[in-house]
Formats: C-alpha cells, structure tokens, sequence
C-alpha cells in the first residue's frame, strides 16, 4: 500500500470515484462525508494524507483544516473544490496549512497525479510520518 | 459765523492765491497733513501736498486740474490720495473753484477737500462681491437657466444656456422652445410639463435636451411659474441642471452591482456543474482502461469530448466569476500592450489589412497589475477591434498619464461600432454580437479591471468605430 488516504467530501458519488481512483493507485483511501465526521476518524486512526474538499455542510473546508493544523501538525492535507483555481480559496488554504490545492475541473488523470506529487514532496520536506492522536503534544509555537 | 462754521468743518478747506500759494487753511487741514497753526501759510500748496517727489506725476496733473480751473475759470474737480499725520493714506475729493473780483480777474482759488477714504473701500467691497458672485455664476456651468412666454417662446437665454446648448443669444430668442426638445415627443413633453407647472406653479423632471448640434443631454429640469407684479401668470423659467456625469457614474454603479451579482451567481452554478462533471469524466476514464468494444470505446471518446467542452465552458465561467486576489506587481502598461501585439495574429483574424497604430507615453509611472490579467484584457479589446474591421481599417493604441493619477490607454478601431440597443448589454456575461465565441471576453476584461481599482469605459458610433478607454491607477 502505498499511502492511507482519508477522502472528505459531502457528494457521495464524488467520494465514491476518488476513492476508486485511489484503490487503482494502490492506495487506502477511507471515505466519509464531513468535517466533523473527518475530526473524529483522525482521532481514531493515522493517515498519510487529507483530501479535503473545500464547500461541506456544516464545518468548511477551511475551518477543518484550520483544526487539523491545530491538532495534527504535521499531517499534509490537500485541498480539493468544484470552484476551480480560485486564487482568493488558493491563498486562504495556503495561509492555513495545505500542501496543495486541486481544481475538480482539472482533467482525471491528471488531478491523480497531482495528488500523488504533493503527497510526495510533503513526505520529502519530511513532515508526512503517520499521524495520529499523540501527536497533539507536538507544538509549533 | 461764517469764518467759525469754515474752521470747525470736517472737510480740508483752504484759499489759495494766484500763484497756489496757502493764503488761508483750517484746523482740519492742518491737523490731516500733522503741521502747527499756521505752518503752511505762504507755502506753495503743491509742494505741501507732494512732499513726497516720488509722486511727481500725480502733482503734475493736480498742477494741470488747478491750472485750468483757473485760465478757464471754472470749477473742477481732483482725486488724490494724501498722506495724514497718522501715516495712512487718505483718498481726498477735491474741489476747485476759481475766485473772481468784480471786473471777472482771478484773485485766487478755493479748494475743498473730502475725505472719501471709507466710501471708496465700501465700493471696493461692494465690486469684489459683485465680481466674485460673477465667477460664481458663471462657473456653474452645468446650469442652464432660460424663460419660456405663455406662447411658448424663448424670452431670455440666461446664464449657462450658451454653453449647454450651443446656441447663441440673438439665433435663439423668440424661437419657440420645442427646438430644445426631441421633435417627436416635444409636443407631449412640453404639454404635460407646462400643464403642471400651472396646476402645482413647479415642476422637476429628468428629461433629455437637445443641443444645437443635435446631441441629448440628460437634464434635471425644475420650471417654476414666472409672475408679474400682480402675481399673474406671465412665463414659465426653466432650469436646467446637467446630469450627464450623474447619469453615467449611476450606470457604472448599477453595472458593476449587476455583474457582481451575476458573478455570485455563475460561480454557485460553476461549482455545482463541477461535481457531477468531475464524477462523469473520472467514470468515463475508469471505463476506458477496461477492455472494450471498439465501437463502445468510440461513443465513450464522443461523451468525453463533450463532457470536455462542458469543462471548459465552467472553466471560462469561473473565470469571469472570480474575485482575483492575484499576486500583483508593478507593471509598465507600454511594456504589457508591446506583449500583446505579436499575439494578435494567432487569432483567426480579418485577411484585410489592420494597421496598428500606436502612441504611447514614455516613463510613465507603474501600476499595480497581474501580468497575465492585463494581457488578457488588452488581447480581448484588441482582437474584438479587429474583428470590427472585416475589411479592414486602423486600430489607434494610445497612452498617457491621465491626471497624473491614472495610467490611461485607449484603444480605437474604424470600425462597425455598437449599436445603442447593444450598448446596454456590452459588458454582459454571454452577450455577443459576433455569432462565435461565448460572450464572455469582455465582462471578463471588464471584471478585471474593476479587480484592479480601474474604469473601463467605451464610446461608439455605427460604422465609425469603438474607442475603449481604460484607466488603472498609478502605484
């Protein structure tokens, strides 16, 4: 396996295809539909990787990855949306802590590939070892 | 008495003889020029008077006044300013009157003097209001102010009038008022409004006038009833307050507001067209790499191929949805429409000749910009001005500093123009005239802009060409 992947996104077709997409990747990628559901599986389990989408019911995109850097300093998340390269969305989830950024707009295969390099360069900057709970005893400031 | 009434007057009294001599003067004399009683008696008034040589002219023309009145024996009359004791300057009015014996010689002359210091300066005061309420009035330029009889003619052209309508005075007086007003609708527009003004005595409309040279301009006209002395209806006075910038800054606002919210709109409707696309494309993609049928593998290429037009369409969307908060930089504007040029020609463009024709302004300051966006604008209004010009004609690219303020490029083609019925919808999303494309291109440019804390602003005349004028503030 390549790396355990935690898929947020609230369209359950969407979720479903990148979960897909990911399993062909030789990944594991666990799915579900929100925020606050994201929150309490990471508590649970460690991950490789956040994709996050940005538009969710209840917490955002945004706010949850606020929390995850929070909590989990050094889990790379990536930041995933239907508004295309936005470049005032960009600058946000960039000031709060992703590691990339991906329009679903982009072509399929592409968007693959993508993930896969900033899950690659954020495990080379060396701030992608498994997450989990303890982790929280990490602190930045 | 007399001698009494004389030497306690409040104005400078003195005898003179023949050769202007001080034969006799009073105490206010006296005290005025600041010399003891009886100082000056025997002296020569002028020297008196002119102890200052500098002022030789002003002696010599009181020497001519006092000379005259007495070859030709007759009053006259002299201003001048003395210098009193106090050592302020008093504006005196003199009064020369020859004095004659029995047989009609001259025995000398008398010469009252008043103080008219104070009168002057409230004259002056009363001129410098009268000038300023001048200016005043006609700076107000945008006013316009005429009267209009009963039989609906033009009585007086006021103030104002000249300049908004462009006709003068005399060409205009006693021409009935209609000639002011749209030929088709005058007859119901000035009927309706004077019906008014006699039921209400006023009334305030927005309406457009015509100028001389057949050109509207949108007013706010207040008429009011004009009354004689009996308070009998004579006239009717307009007043005409031009609105023009008014009407155009409303139009920007109400543009910008409109546009904004069409923004907000697409891209709610770009992203939710994003999620089911983005599951169709990546289904369609999974079912490709499966083994297949080849006639299945060619419907699946055919959905895909539409599915990729849909992607693009959003895209385009999203791009004239966006609120940019792009990195920006400081950027020649010369430098980014040089970028543009060579550009132009990869775009299907007319086979005719365009001449480009450029005029830029060196070493103007920088604006704050994104690259990227600029070139897509500039590129956008360019193409668009080719495109006007199917057989041909010239595109003017002019730059300078507008106010010292703005970096201010304007962009002129020869061609087809807009129509005013297109004009409204110019900047709309999905407008076009031009039957390909998808209308996009310039509520982009024009979102850009706005991005960018500018104006665009465009003129057009049909089959006379567009001018777009774009303004971006310096750093």
């Amino acid at each position: 396996m390549l790396y355990k992947i935690l898929v947020v996104d609230d369209e359950a077709p969407v979720r479903d295809l990148l979960g897909d997409l990911f399993k062909k990747e030789d990944c594991l990628p666990i799915t579900c539909g929100s925020g606050e559901e994201a929150l309490a599986i990471l508590n649970k389990e460690t991950f490789d990787v956040v994709l996050l989408d940005i538009k969710l019911p209840g917490m955002s995109g945004l706010e949850v990855l606020k929390e995850i850097r929070a909590k989990f300093v050094n889990l790379p998340v990536v930041m995933i949306t239907g508004f295309g390269f936005d470049e005032e969305l960009i600058g946000k989830s960039k000031q709060l802590g992703c590691c990339g950024y991906i329009g679903k707009n982009m072509p399929v295969a592409q968007i693959i590939v993508t993930f896969m390099q900033f899950v690659k360069e954020a495990k080379e900057r060396g701030n992608s070892f498994r997450e989990g709970p303890a982790s929280n005893e990490i602190n930045y400031a | 008495m007399i001698p009494e009434l004389i030497e306690n007057a409040a104005v400078l009294m003195l005898y003179l003889d023949c050769d202007g001599n001080v034969a006799l003067c009073n105490k206010k004399t006296e005290s005025m020029i600041g010399v003891k009683p009886g100082d000056i008696l025997g002296k020569n008034w002028l020297e008196v008077l002119f102890k200052d040589t500098s002022n030789a002219m002003k002696r010599d023309m009181f020497k001519a006044v006092l000379d005259d009145a007495l070859t030709y024996k007759r009053a006259k009359d002299f201003e001048c300013h003395l210098l009193s004791n106090h050592g302020d300057l008093r504006l005196i009015c003199w009064n020369i009157t020859p004095i004659l014996d029995k047989n009609n010689q001259i025995q000398g002359s008398v010469l009252f003097g008043q103080d008219v210091t104070e009168i002057q300066e409230r004259e002056n005061s009363f001129k410098n209001i009268d000038d300023s309420l001048k200016n005043i009035i006609s700076s107000i330029n945008e006013y316009a102010l005429y009267v209009v009889n009963l039989d609906g003619l033009i009585t007086y052209f006021g103030m104002g009038c000249e300049t908004m309508f462009g006709y003068n005075k005399p060409e205009i007086i006693f021409k009935h008022v209609s000639i002011l007003h749209n030929i088709d609708k005058a007859a119901l527009e000035l009927g309706l409004i004077l019906e008014r003004v006699r039921l209400f005595g006023k009334h305030e409309l927005e309406i457009e006038l015509l100028t001389k040279a057949g050109r509207a301009i949108p007013v706010r006209l207040t008429i009011n009833q004009f009354l004689d002395a009996n308070n009998k209806l004579t006239g009717y006075i307009f007043i005409a307050k031009d609105i023009t910038q008014t009407k155009k800054l409303e139009y920007q606002v109400f543009q910008a507001e409109k546009l904004a919210a069409l923004g907000q709109l697409s891209a709610g409707m770009a992203h939710e067209i994003n999620n089911p696309l983005f599951v169709v494309s990546g289904r369609l993609e999974m079912l490709r790499q499966e083994k297949l049928a080849p006639k299945l593998k060619e419907t699946i290429d055919l959905i895909d191929s539409q599915v990729d037009r849909i992607r693009k369409l959003v895209d385009r969307i999203l791009k004239f949805a966006r609120k940019s908060t792009l990195a920006l930089e400081p950027i020649d504007v010369n430098e980014i429409i040089e970028l543009v040029l060579p550009l132009v020609h990869y775009n299907k463009l007319s086979p005719f000749k365009v001449e480009i024709k450029k005029s830029f302004e060196k070493n103007m300051p920088k604006v704050m910009a994104s690259p990227d966006q600029l070139q897509e604008v500039f590129l956008n209004i360019i193409v668009n001005a080719y495109q006007s010009m199917p057989e041909g004609g010239v595109i003017k690219i002019t730059t300078s500093s507008f106010q010292n303020l703005y970096a201010q490029v304007r962009i002129a083609d020869t061609g087809s123009g807009i129509s005013a019925d297109n004009f409204k919808n110019i900047f709309m999303p999905f407008f076009s005239t031009k039957g390909q494309g998808l209308g996009l291109g310039l509520s982009i440019c024009h979102n850009i802009i706005k991005n960018h804390n500018g104006s665009i602003e465009l003129e057009s005349r049909i089959n006379q060409g567009t001018t777009f004028t774009i303004k971006l503030p310096f750093i």
